[in-house]
């Protein structure tokens, strides 16, 4: 299906969906290589393996294929989308047992001096992986891609409170795990243990 | 409600904005709000400066790409699977669509099972009647029946011929009524012994009243129905 350069994101999103509604495969196609790469990258964040990552998005696509009819334009198709692999990485996550929410005690001491460039991605792993499942996906939504309060509690099926509250917890854990995130101790080496 | 509360709820209610703040997806009403009250607040301040510390170090942090091509092969492949089955137990294709009428779907399955269940009742009647085929419960006029002694030729006659011109026929061929007719009106005959059974056979099957003449003994040369 080709849709024509004038449309904009969101329409031809719309096109492409009622286009797959209809039983169009190249339709399906178009729409799943323009959002692999978005929602590889958020998901990588999730799992370092490529496999995870592929069943969440091939089954995100599934449902796609599967309920395109039943879309109703109520949020964007993006959103939609979104949403549904949200749905999705949740399920998988809670499924493995690496991504069961870990206390503090489970961690090791911070060793890992933030001041240093080349330190700050393992150190950030670290801080967001201490985090509850819902939580990160609400940080990760907001920051890494950029969603508003509106899209994230469209996406997570949650009322707009459940969403600032997930947010507000996880920026108090971080604010614990990641001092030098703190205005306060920003300028300060920080080394534990 | 007091100052003190009304500046408690103001700030616990710009905190929670300040992500969509900084990712710059706040409403314009909110965005002057949250300005408005870092300037009073240090600790909004201080909190809106790490969230924004935060925001920039996960948008830095090195992401994979992958070639979706192979995934998308495998997303297909999966897609020919679901629809092969969906045809194979229901008529609909495409993308599956909740059936305003679901006793279509049984009908298709009960049409099925009786089409099934109809095979089966003709394969088990096909090899029902297979079987029986090596073990025939009649007989052709030339297989292996117990022979009467003396038959040398099985032949069926015409049934207008007369018995005189019958007589005629086997003393012109010099041969014998030794059995029969059967059932199935064939005759065994045997040889007077002054004729060979070939030469008999052969005047035999000159009458058009004989429709069928076979050597019932394996002799060269004959064998050559009618």
């Amino acid at each position: 299906m080709i849709l024509p350069a004038k449309n904009s994101p969101k329409e031809r999103d719309s096109a492409l969906l009622a286009a797959i509604a209809a039983g169009d495969r190249r339709a399906l196609e178009e729409l799943y290589l323009s959002y692999h790469r978005r929602l590889a990258r958020f998901l990588s964040r999730f799992t370092p393996r490529y496999e995870n990552i592929e069943e969440i998005i091939n089954d995100t696509f599934m449902v796609v294929w599967q309920n395109a009819k039943e879309f109703r334009n109520a949020s964007q198709v993006s959103t939609w989308i979104i949403g549904i692999a949200y749905r999705t990485a949740l399920k998988s996550f809670r499924r493995q047992k690496n991504h069961t929410v870990a206390s503090l005690e489970d961690y090791p001491e911070q060793t890992v001096d933030p001041t240093f460039a080349a330190e700050v991605n393992d150190w950030l792993k670290h801080g967001l992986s201490r985090l509850p499942i819902e939580q990160r996906l609400t940080l990760e939504l907001a920051y890494h891609m950029g969603h508003s309060l509106e899209e994230i509690a469209a996406i997570t099926d949650c009322p707009v409170g459940t969403v600032k509250a997930r947010m507000f917890h996880a920026r108090e854990k971080l604010r614990q795990y990641l001092p030098a995130l703190s205005g306060v101790s920003a300028d300060l080496p920080v080394r534990i243990g | 409600m007091t100052s003190n509360r009304r500046t408690e709820t103001e700030h616990e209610e710009v905190s929670a904005l300040i992500p969509w703040y900084v990712n710059e997806t706040i409403v314009e009403r909110d965005r002057q709000r949250l300005d408005a009250h870092v300037d009073v607040c240090v600790s909004c301040r201080d909190d809106l400066a790490a969230q924004q510390r935060l925001c920039e170090a996960m948008e830095s942090q090195p992401a994979l790409d992958y070639m979706p091509v192979a995934s998308l092969r495998r997303l297909h492949a999966r897609l020919d699977a679901m629809q092969a089955d969906a045809a194979s137990s229901s008529p609909p294709a495409g993308p599956p669509v909740t059936s305003p009428m679901p006793w279509r779907g049984w009908m298709a399955a009960s049409i099925a099972a009786m089409a099934v269940a109809v095979a089966l009742l003709a394969a088990d009647r096909w090899v029902q009647f297979a079987s029986r085929r090596g073990q025939s419960d009649y007989s052709t006029v030339t297989n292996s029946v117990p022979r009467p002694p003396g038959e040398v030729i099985r032949a069926v006659f015409s049934p207008a011929i007369t018995l005189v011109e019958l007589q005629t026929m086997l003393d012109e061929a010099q041969l014998r009524i030794v059995s029969g007719p059967t059932e199935a009106g064939v005759y065994s005959l045997g040889s007077n012994a002054a004729l060979p059974v070939s030469a008999s056979l052969a005047l035999l099957r000159q009458h058009s009243t004989v429709r069928f003449a076979e050597g019932t003994s394996p002799e060269p040369g004959s064998g050559n129905s009618r």
